[in-house]
């Protein structure tokens, strides 16, 4: 079965996509013969790290990231905005993923819309380049869901800042050179007005870089403790206090609500429930092809129907007139909650595909696709909770789509 | 097979205006209280507001212009049937809509030039006899048969849930022939032979009858003139588009009232809406309802550009927008409480439409056994 898109697309971009698809044909790296991440959340070893680096420096090199972002600070100002062909077509490859995910589609942007000069200047290029890596440093111990509520804290000194504190689940700091950092700057002011949004240099002094391990039992994000640590007075993005209306354009970009990145975005393509469907014919259950059995065809057929449904609404999310005039902002908004409740429902459905096989773990020499299913169905509550948890997304929806009132 | 829908879905200013006037029309023409009027004094169907439909060219909105269609494509109906949807537009239009369909897909140009103009223009209403008691909605379960005699035929069978059967003065019927194949016949009513039973719809603003066909003699021009199988397939396709569009419509109105009643209603000195139990279930029917738009335009967008994928996605929408307005509905009520449970309560005229119209033309289930079909067998 061959994609969507291509057939309706103007002819540039067609002769776009058929250029990217050759050139990560022929330029894709090989299996290198350890374990790979899923997804950026999962970065363990340098080893992985290194590999994934080189990647995504290759991409850059070649022309194919920050199309969409203005060129004098690296990017390409494509007319056609069409980075999206490029993360459509590196998804469908199944090629590696991005390793500056946090930098690319979240600290990026921001910057982008909240930066100096110098800081444009100064922190976009090596985003692109993966020369310098990011983490986003929101969540504390205390301050999940109730994000506002951080402690941790930055205090004038001297020339700059210090920041004492703790954070928490935080992606990539073990090989980040800069966190996305919230801290707060006045303690007197109300809750939300006490924040500020500082670009935050990780191999300042005082700052402990401590791994946490998953569910999954790998790494790849962990605490970060702040000992008296120093960042120059330029670190602070937008104004004092303006933290909190920053971070709420970062988690738009996070949660895939507006457009803007500098690697693409996550939309999904309809590979999940192609790859599902492969599963069924390679499984046999009760003597037959589990794409034979009536009850997982059923099951399957739904998936279908899901993943076709998100991404036509994100192709209509594009056309104001097929959006319903008094809720314009309803099919971004609600990207986050319903692409990983999918990847959740799709990946645990091919975990019932696989049958006993799967109760097969990484390691395991028959396991069917290396385990790599229910790997990815725990991994799918990294999504379903990171990023602001299905909970939240739903309060968010609730009052700013549909204004219900507020829940605090 | 690709699934392409057009970047854009094709929509246009047009799109945007008909919208604007269907909007706009049926808002003043058919709030509910005048809805609810016509269904007290028993009223199944409105004959002035039928003339208006007409004259709006909503009848006729996808037949060509050539016999008296406003020739406009799919996705033009799937914003007018989820405008008709929001209002539940009581009468024929669904049966007449399905019969155009079907008379020009398997119509010869005499044929399509005998009786759509007048379908276009409301002077006829029509309807598509399909289903049979114990049957479904592919045209290999039909029993009805067509054996030819002296140059014309002799149709046999009983058709049920025929869409305002009882006000139809032509009836699109599927029937088998000897050699095994379906052929569709165009029949004026009243026909001897032909008995016409009103059901009793769940939905007083759809009514349906159940026709019998006892040795009806017809000529040989009576038997539309081209496959009855794939034409009838393909006016399943249109069919399912359109009523999952219809059925968006339904679901996003129950939405609506929801939200509304979940911002209105106190109970522990709060709106009702701020307790979660209350306000995610509704966020969730957003999003299917959003879900199930996409889908819907995406198969009209499909149908206007003649993918062949149109039957997966028309398949896809009918299937989840069959599913989320039986769930809207079903949230509707609940969070409405014991008003909710009330005949003044508007939430069930909704109820009543969700129901019927999730199997009709399949439901989920029937579509997705097709869908795996299409989708897990082929490559
Ligand atoms: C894989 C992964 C990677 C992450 N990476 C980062 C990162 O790089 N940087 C970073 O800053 N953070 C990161 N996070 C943290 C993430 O943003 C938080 O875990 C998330 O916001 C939830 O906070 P919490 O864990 O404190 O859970 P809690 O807020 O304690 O929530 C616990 C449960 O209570 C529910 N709940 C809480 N409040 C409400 C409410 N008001 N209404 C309804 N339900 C509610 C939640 O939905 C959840 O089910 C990551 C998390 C994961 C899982």
């Amino acid at each position: 079965m061959s994609r969507p898109e291509e057939a309706t697309e103007s002819k540039e971009n067609a002769e776009f996509r058929r250029e990217v698809r050759a050139w990560i044909a022929a330029n894709r790296p090989s299996d290198p013969g350890f374990k790979l991440p899923q997804s950026f959340l999962e970065v363990e070893s340098d080893r992985q790290f290194e590999f994934l680096r080189d990647w995504q420096r290759k991409v850059y090199e070649a022309g194919y990231l920050g199309l969409d972002w203005p060129a004098e600070y690296g990017g390409h100002a494509d007319p056609h905005k069409r980075q999206r062909i490029v993360s459509q077509e590196l998804n469908r490859a199944g090629a590696p993923f991005l390793v500056n995910v946090i930098g690319l589609q979240w600290a990026g942007p921001t910057i982008l819309a909240y930066g100096t000069e110098e800081q444009k200047q100064r922190f976009l290029k090596p985003i692109l380049s993966g020369e310098e890596i990011w983490c986003q440093g929101f969540s504390e111990p205390g301050a999940g869901s109730d994000l506002a509520s951080l402690q941790t804290s930055a205090t004038p000194s001297g020339d700059g800042w210090v920041v004492a504190g703790h954070k928490v689940w935080t992606t990539l700091a073990h090989v980040a050179k800069w966190m996305i950092l919230l801290a707060r700057t006045d303690p007197a002011a109300h809750k939300y007005a006490g924040i500020s949004y500082f670009l935050f240099p990780m191999e300042a002094p005082g700052v402990t870089v401590q791994p946490l391990v998953k569910m999954t039992g790998e790494g790849g994000f962990n605490q970060v403790i702040f000992d008296a640590a120093p960042m120059p007075k330029d670190a602070l993005l937008g104004q004092l206090g303006q933290g909190w209306q920053i971070a709420m354009t970062t988690l738009t970009f996070e949660r895939g609500a507006a457009e803007g990145s500098g690697g693409g975005s996550t939309a999904p393509t309809g590979e999940s429930v192609r790859a599902v469907t492969s599963l069924a014919r390679r499984m046999r259950r009760d003597g037959r092809s589990a794409a034979e059995d009536p009850v997982l065809r059923d099951r399957i057929a739904q998936g279908w129907i899901d993943e076709e449904a998100l991404r036509l609404t994100a192709q209509r999310a594009r056309v104001p007139g097929l959006n319903m005039d008094d809720r314009p902002l309803a099919t971004r908004l609600m990207n986050k909650l319903v692409y990983s409740e999918f990847g959740q429902r799709i990946t645990e459905l091919a975990c019932e595909v696989l049958g006993p096989d799967a109760g097969l773990w990484l390691g395991d020499a028959s396991a069917p696709d290396k385990a790599e299913w229910p790997r990815m169905y725990m991994n799918s509550f990294g999504m379903t909770v990171g990023g602001g948890t299905s909970e939240i997304q739903r309060n968010i929806i609730g009052e700013r789509v549909l204004g219900l009132p507020k829940t605090k | 097979m690709r699934l392409d829908v057009p970047t854009d879905f094709g929509f246009t200013e047009e799109h945007a205006l008909l919208r604007g006037e269907a909007r706009r029309f049926l808002g003043e023409r058919l709030p509910m209280a005048t809805l609810r009027r016509m269904l007290d004094a028993g009223h199944r169907f409105d004959h002035g507001l039928w003339k208006e439909i007409a004259e709006l060219g909503w009848l006729g909105l996808v037949l060509p212009e050539r016999f008296g269609g406003a020739g406009l494509g799919w996705l033009h109906l799937e914003i007018l049937m989820e405008e008709m949807g929001r209002r539940l537009v009581p009468g024929p239009f669904l049966g007449s809509l399905l019969a155009g369909i079907a008379l020009e897909q398997a119509g010869s140009e005499s044929q399509q030039a005998q009786w759509l103009p007048a379908i276009a223009a409301g002077e006829r209403v029509a309807t598509l006899a399909l289903v049979e008691s114990g049957g479904g909605f592919d045209a290999d379960t039909l029993t009805a048969s067509a054996d030819p005699v002296d140059g014309g035929y002799v149709l046999r069978g009983r058709k049920t849930h025929v869409v305002g059967g009882a006000d139809a003065s032509l009836v699109v019927a599927a029937f088998r022939e000897p050699s095994g194949h379906t052929a569709l016949f165009a029949i004026e009513l009243p026909t001897s032979g032909v008995s016409i039973e009103d059901e009793v719809s769940i939905d007083p603003t759809r009514p349906t009858a159940r026709i019998g066909f006892d040795g009806v003699r017809v000529g040989p021009e009576a038997r539309l003139d081209g496959p009855g199988g794939a034409a009838l397939a393909a006016t399943q396709v249109r069919g399912c588009a359109a009523l999952a569009a219809e059925q968006v419509g339904g679901a996003e109105s129950v939405l609506l009232l929801v939200r509304d009643y979940a911002i209105d209603r106190k109970q522990f000195d709060r709106p009702i809406g701020f307790f979660q139990a209350v306000k995610h279930p509704i966020v969730d029917m957003m999003c299917g309802v959003e879900l199930a738009r996409s889908l819907a335009c995406g198969a009209a967008a499909a149908l206007d550009a003649g993918s062949p994928a149109a039957e997966v996605h028309a398949r896809m929408a009918k299937a989840l927008a069959g599913d989320v307005y039986a769930s809207a509905v079903r949230k509707g009520v609940q969070i409405h409480g014991g008003y909710g449970f009330t005949w003044d309560c508007d939430v069930h005229f909704y109820f009543r439409r969700a129901l019927w119209s999730r199997p009709m033309l399949g439901d989920a289930i029937h579509h997705r056994r097709h869908l795996a079909t299409l989708l897990l067998d082929a490559d």
